[in-house]
């Protein structure tokens, strides 16, 4: 990473929100929860490029709230095969010393970030039979038993990871067809989306038996991502393949959502629900938008608007809303990270 | 007001009873349950004291206060925060009062104490309506594990690890008390703490006159107490008549009104004689525990905000001192708690929880997004905005469906897994990603199939560096064939000088490495490297085995050949198996500084045939004629 000069860096930058050009379209990425070691303003954040080969990378940038800059770490830099699917750091964690990243794709990788390197620690495979692993459409990291990673695959299961052992907890056929996301609510409760068009919920201790709390309209129209709120656990959030519409679900009404935010001008490629409120969200999709919403008591007749908008201008792929930075969302679209001061 | 206390004594002096029976056996909490007067038949919170653990201290006091003082404060600053939360909650318009104590401020335990203040139990039901209706003392063991028909609280008593539970009757109600480690049933504490504190009609505490706030006498009554307060306390949900009864499956419309229905129907429950909370918490309360218990590590006293001395500033939640993780946590935490009640129709929890904590959350949020145009990035959503023209022929959700529906098939390992009939699962997902995609993306994988495909045995063609992606395949590719060239041309003219020099010079060094460069000589050329070159290899080493008899006769049967192109190391080689053969070629490799990154062996008839890449691990380069030496050393031992 050898761009952009710091010449060059202001006219992108202002008060409330500072980009970088990567030289690589992105998708992946994460928000560290801990803070740098010498300035507590400071973040890590992860980006994986989006490059539809075999020979892919995932960067590291030092967020710093203060001034507002970006700055690439070029010694925290690894190639990654193929694309990310997905990253994330690992749930806040006092007692590790190094902080961990983790990656989705052919395996769930695991990586140690180290304050100038970034090793390997470990590649977790989950299956028995084969050296192979059916590829991973995205993990969720459990943030109160920070030892567990649920992984979805396209061979329609979901694999839970006990990543201190490097060992399968559990492996459950979750749906009829690919998985493609998964979302953790508690320490032993997992949501699911899939292509079948459901929204199911697991319970570890009872794996027989899952709850379907939605189903798409159409029938079998996929359901791409799935957000739980992590303020209040009642409402989840997902989003449906070619379709504008974000789609607010109470786990205690299931198959009716609660709320369909239709506000996109096309289809939505993201969403986020707020880490200091239990009724905002942020979306965003290919009409350039990313929108936050405050979740109505009542629902006008006209639907929901949205209370604010930012205008990336062209298609937004990928959005993350963290508790270690509440008042901060990243978004990125094509070549460029941003992160907006909300 | 208030049934319970018939005896007319004063309310300070019940819960100095409670407190002293309380600290007297160092207890977490005592809690005084009587009739209501409101509706007869129901017992519901007259009074509690609290003596467990504390998390954050915070006091709108003039001075400092006693130690005894601040400990009856926390039992009156929870009852107020229990007040301004729920008033809050029934009248969402209604300001929330400024109190000493914000939710954040609490410990597991202490929130256990504050939701227990909504709970109304019939006679009969819980543990204290039964204790009333039996008249005799309930001891609970086990309480966080109890079943929640005994024991309805048992999953918030486990949140808070309340471990044991004791119910007696007292004046007509009934007083528990709680604690967090497990204490074996005892009638003889019961006696003594009757006998002792409660009995005792005017106990010599509440003879202290309770209005002298500023001194530092250890035997002081809370200040700021009076009758008044506590009948305000005493003016719970049940108050309001004039809700409208809703089903909580109705309540999809909006957010905050699911709560205020289902708040409305938990009081509307409360006066007709339904039972009184009887959860269905048999989804996951283990792992609630577990999150719980890792939110409870800051247990102790922090006194963290005394307004010494100065004037006393009310804190709340705009002013959130602690806002950390640990908050963070335990706000988590006590969210999930209502989440589990999803199936129950029981929506007491949600409607107590959710009410405290949205209120707090709003405050959090709120500056931003009020003044959104001063700061933020964001500005506000209008109708007029921009339209949005989508670009002819864009796919939508371009890069999201890449990276669900293609990246993931993209691996070459899942396909070859999938080649090798993983059986029912890929005629799962094989037909629908067909489905998904339209044409145009089909036709675009299989290309890409291919080429992945053609890159893959390219690179399985060149020495590789590690490296696996389509650049380094194809550097290496022009490296390697740059590198052949090179060798086709040098070894051009050495063999023009062997053949002359052929049948006078035997010299074994040179002959052998010319072993391995005769090898690549032959292979340049042809496109399948493995058998070819193998069986080259050996002809090569036959017609030395000729000429060089002299090193290689003993050994005719091994077919050994090492080739090394920059930094990196081939070996090839079969002899006969014996347990310890391979041990002790891969030692001889790696004592010549190689570091074997793959190693291919089989065994077949007794052959072993070994296949070995290796790279230098330090500065010094072993020529091709030293492996090979070393490895023949090797071999010849067997």
């Amino acid at each position: 990473m050898d761009n952009p000069s710091s010449a060059q860096e202001p006219h992108l930058r202002s008060e409330n929100s500072v980009s970088h050009d990567c030289p690589y379209p992105i998708y992946a990425m994460a928000v560290s929860s801990a803070a740098s070691h010498h300035n507590r303003r400071r973040r890590n954040i992860a980006v994986g490029s989006f490059v539809e080969d075999p020979g892919n990378r995932v960067d590291i940038f030092s967020f710093d709230e203060e001034t507002t800059s970006l700055k690439p770490i070029p010694t925290l830099s690894f190639e990654h095969p193929y694309p990310p699917t997905k990253l994330m750091f690992q749930p806040p964690n006092p007692r590790s010393a190094a902080e961990l990243l983790a990656s989705s794709g052919d395996y769930l990788r695991i990586w140690e970030v180290r304050d100038s390197s970034i090793e390997p620690l470990s590649t977790l495979n989950n299956s028995k039979t084969s050296e192979f692993c059916a590829p991973l459409t995205s993990f969720d990291w459990n943030d109160l038993e920070p030892r567990r990673i649920g992984t979805s695959s396209i061979d329609t299961t979901c694999t839970i990871w006990d990543i201190e052992k490097g060992a399968v907890e559990t492996q459950l056929i979750a749906h009829d067809k690919e998985v493609y996301d998964i979302a953790w609510g508690e320490a032993g409760v997992f949501a699911s989306v899939s292509a079948d068009g459901s929204v199911r919920i697991f319970d570890l201790r009872d794996k027989e038996h899952s709850t379907i709390i939605y189903e798409s309209p159409q029938p079998d129209t996929p359901l791409l991502r799935l957000a739980w709120n992590k303020q209040d656990l009642r409402y989840m959030a997902t989003i449906l393949m070619d379709s504008n519409k974000v789609v607010i679900l109470d786990i205690r009404s299931p198959t009716m959502p609660v709320a369909e935010l239709e506000k996109h001008q096309a289809s939505v490629n993201a969403i986020a629900w707020a880490p200091q409120s239990s009724r905002h969200i942020c979306s965003a999709g290919d009409d350039g938008q990313a929108l936050i919403w405050e979740l109505p008591t009542v629902a006008g007749p006209n639907g929901i608007d949205p209370m604010s908008m930012y205008l990336a201008g062209t298609e937004v792929n990928q959005l993350q809303w963290s508790a270690a930075l509440p008042d901060w969302i990243a978004i990125a679209f094509s070549n460029k990270l941003q992160m907006l001061r909300v | 007001m208030a049934t319970g206390r018939l005896q007319n004594q004063p309310a300070e002096s019940l819960r100095k009873q409670l407190a002293l029976a309380v600290k007297s056996i160092q207890w977490s909490y005592a809690i005084f349950w009587s009739i209501s007067c409101r509706q007869p038949g129901v017992l519901e919170w007259i009074d509690g004291y609290y003596n467990g653990d504390i998390k954050t201290r915070k006091t709108i006091q003039a001075v400092e206060p006693s130690a005894d003082q601040l400990e009856l404060q926390r039992s009156e600053q929870l009852r107020e925060l229990y007040e301004s939360l729920s008033a809050a909650d029934t009248s969402p318009q209604a300001k929330r009062p400024s109190v000493a104590l914000s939710p954040e401020d609490l410990t597991d335990t202490e929130w256990y104490f504050l939701v227990c203040m909504s709970f109304v139990f019939i006679t009969g039901q819980g543990l204290p309506g039964r204790t009333l209706a039996k008249n005799q003392i309930t001891w609970l063991c086990n309480a966080h594990q109890a079943d929640s028909k005994v024991f309805p609280r048992s999953l918030l008593a486990k949140s808070a690890s309340i471990q044991t539970v004791v119910c007696f009757p007292h004046l007509g109600g009934v007083v528990e008390l709680g604690v967090t480690e497990p204490v074996v049933e005892d009638r003889n504490l019961i006696r003594h703490i009757k006998s002792a504190f409660l009995d005792n009609p005017y106990p010599v505490i509440s003879k202290i006159p309770h209005y002298v706030p500023n001194t530092n006498d250890k035997d002081i009554v809370v200040c700021g107490l009076d009758d008044d307060m506590i009948e305000a306390n005493f003016e719970p949900l049940v108050e309001c008549e004039d809700v409208k009864i809703c089903s909580p499956s109705n309540s999809t419309t909006g957010f905050e009104d699911a709560d205020q229905q289902a708040q409305n129907s938990h009081m509307m429950e409360g006066i007709s004689d339904e039972a009184c909370h009887v959860q269905s918490w048999q989804f996951m309360d283990d792992e609630i525990s577990n999150c719980i218990h890792d939110s409870m590590n800051s247990r102790d006293c922090t006194p963290q905000t005394y307004a010494n001395g100065e004037k006393g500033v009310p804190l709340s939640n705009e002013e959130t001192v602690n806002h950390d993780f640990k908050h963070d946590l335990q706000e988590c935490n006590l969210k999930k708690l209502d989440h589990f009640n999803f199936r129950s129709d029981d929506a007491h929890y949600q409607g107590v929880l959710s009410a405290l904590l949205k209120s707090s959350h709003q405050l959090i949020l709120g500056p931003y997004f009020t003044n959104s145009d001063q700061e933020s990035s964001f500005v506000s959503w209008k109708i007029e905005r921009p339209q949005f023209v989508q670009k002819q022929g864009a796919m939508s959700q371009r890069v999201l469906k890449s990276v669900v529906f293609e990246v993931p098939r993209m691996h070459g390992d899942w396909k070859l897994k999938s080649s090798k009939g993983y059986g029912k699962r890929e005629s799962i997902w094989r037909p629908e990603a067909d489905e998904i995609d339209n044409n145009h993306v089909l036709a675009e994988r299989k290309r890409r199939e291919k080429l992945n495909e053609r890159f893959m045995m390219l690179g399985s063609l060149v020495p590789s560096n590690g490296k696996l992606d389509k650049v380094s395949i194809l550097d290496g590719a022009i490296d390697y064939l740059k590198e052949l060239e090179r060798r086709v041309e040098e070894l051009e003219s050495v063999k023009e000088a062997i053949e002359l020099e052929a049948r006078t010079k035997r010299l074994q060094q040179e002959a052998t490495e010319r072993t391995s460069n005769n090898y690549i000589m032959n292979k340049v050329g042809k496109s399948r490297r493995p058998v070819i070159s193998k069986r080259k290899a050996s002809n090569v080493e036959e017609i030395e085995a000729e000429t060089n008899y002299c090193t290689l006769t003993e050994r005719s049967s091994d077919d050994l050949t090492v080739r090394v192109i920059n930094r990196n190391a081939l070996i090839e080689l079969k002899c006969p198996w014996t347990e310890s053969v391979f041990c002790e070629i891969m030692e001889a490799v790696s004592k010549l500084n190689l570091d074997s990154h793959t190693v291919q062996s089989s065994n077949t008839d007794g052959t072993l045939t070994v296949k070995i890449r290796a790279k230098f691990k330090g500065s010094k380069v072993a020529t091709p004629g030293m492996i090979r030496r070393a490895l023949q050393r090797v071999l010849r031992k067997y």
